[in-house]
């Protein structure tokens, strides 16, 4: 099966660049840009691996890892995106649950082969 | 004098201070509201100008990665442009949003335990593709068995990276640059850890030592057309140092390359 990719991102150039990487890269891709739309994707058409912007407008991106926790299906791999690596961002992202913390711009080759080893390690390849 | 007339005189003076003060606190308030908004507004502009950065360069390295086809020599060089460009612009607005918030107080150290070794290794990486271009040497000296520093790690990352970076960009072709890392002076409470970027470069003339480290400065309109940064780089390592009580100058000759210094107290973690 076609690994599904959710993307949670409110700037539509970013959505474009991302979809396009991840769609080229042999992934299916949802995109959401607020946190109700997510949580409905979550839903109704759970991915695999979901890739959070941390700053969704006014919303704080890692909220939604609420609804994650809360919703019964298999809980996707969440990465969170963000303009800051600092130690500060970090911390909280892992404390959250995230798996990892990626610095946007993100390398696409680099994206393409964590992706296939989260997805490994998780057993959707 | 009457006892009254004295009385009345020290309530309308008590009175008219308690005034003032009250209006001077509104100030301070009000200065404080403004301070944190132009702070909030960088931070909102800088988010904004970020975030189609991001798409640009995405898109830019989707197409020299081949993703979507393989690319002429010709055709990757425009796009390796394209990338570059916008990542310059990319480290500029975060130099400018750093600035913004020491300018506003607003920085604060977030301490860990670390090698320095580690910080060294990691800023050297970063830079390799740019010495490997100028064809420099780059040489780290660490003086064995030093102590870990109980410091902001991404801080003194950066100030190695920015004294790194200037130490690159102001280096002809064929040059030498390097980090030294030793046991500095004693203090009360222990000693300090001494770093040292040095260069081989152009150099500073003395009566410039202290103008580099202004906000903004441009010693040499022509060296700095080949420096692409903000003006800023200097006085943010500046702060840095200082916010974790060090000291941070520089000793240098006109022609005969610099050598930029910084201390940070040694202290253990808690």
């Amino acid at each position: 099966m076609v690994p599904h990719i959710l993307l949670v991102e409110d700037n539509a150039l970013v959505i474009g660049a991302l979809r396009l990487l991840l769609e080229e890269t042999g992934h299916r891709v949802s995109d959401a840009s607020t946190l109700t739309d997510a949580t409905r994707v979550l839903r109704e058409d759970p991915p695999d691996v979901v890739l959070l912007d941390l700053t969704l407008g006014g919303e704080d991106g890692l909220t939604l890892m609420t609804s994650i926790d809360a919703n019964g299906a298999a809980r996707p791999i969440v990465v969170a995106l963000t303009g800051h690596d600092d130690a500060a961002t970090l911390e909280r992202c892992t404390a959250v649950g995230c798996r990892a913390v990626l610095v946007k711009p993100i390398a696409p080759m680099k994206l393409k082969s964590q992706i296939a080893e989260w997805l490994g390690e998780r057993g959707a390849t | 004098m009457t006892r009254a007339y004295v009385d009345d005189v020290s309530a309308e003076r008590l009175a008219s201070l308690q005034e003032q003060n009250l209006e001077l606190s509104r100030l301070a308030a009000e200065l404080r509201n403004e301070a944190a908004l132009r702070t909030q507004f960088l931070s909102n502009i800088s988010h904004d100008l970020r975030t189609p950065l991001t798409a640009i360069i995405t898109h830019g390295e989707i197409l020299r990665d081949g993703i979507l086809g393989e690319l002429t020599a010709r055709q990757k060089d425009s796009v390796g442009g394209i990338i570059g460009g916008g990542r310059q612009l990319l480290d500029m607005i975060g130099e400018i949003l750093t600035y913004a918030r020491g300018a506003a107080h607003q920085l604060t150290l977030t301490r860990t335990s670390f090698s320095i070794v580690s910080a060294v290794e990691q800023v050297c990486a970063l830079s390799e593709s740019l010495i490997a271009k100028k064809q420099l040497s780059l040489a780290v000296t660490i003086e064995p068995e030093l102590p870990p520093l109980y410091a902001d790690r991404d801080k003194i990352a950066h100030i190695l990276g920015n004294l790194l970076g200037n130490a690159i960009d102001f280096t002809l072709p064929g040059g030498r640059v390097w980090i030294n890392c030793s046991r500095g002076a004693s203090t009360e409470r222990g000693y300090v850890m001494l770093v040292e970027v040095g260069d081989t470069g152009i150099g500073i003339a003395p009566e410039h030592h202290e103008l580099v480290f202004r906000e903004f400065a441009q010693v040499d309109a022509s060296a700095s057309r080949q420096h692409h940064g903000t003006g800023l780089g200097l006085a943010i390592a500046r702060r840095f140092v200082e916010l974790h009580d060090g000291r941070l100058w520089v000793e240098s000759t006109l022609g005969q390359g610099s050598r930029f210094f910084f201390t940070i107290p040694v202290r253990s973690a808690p």
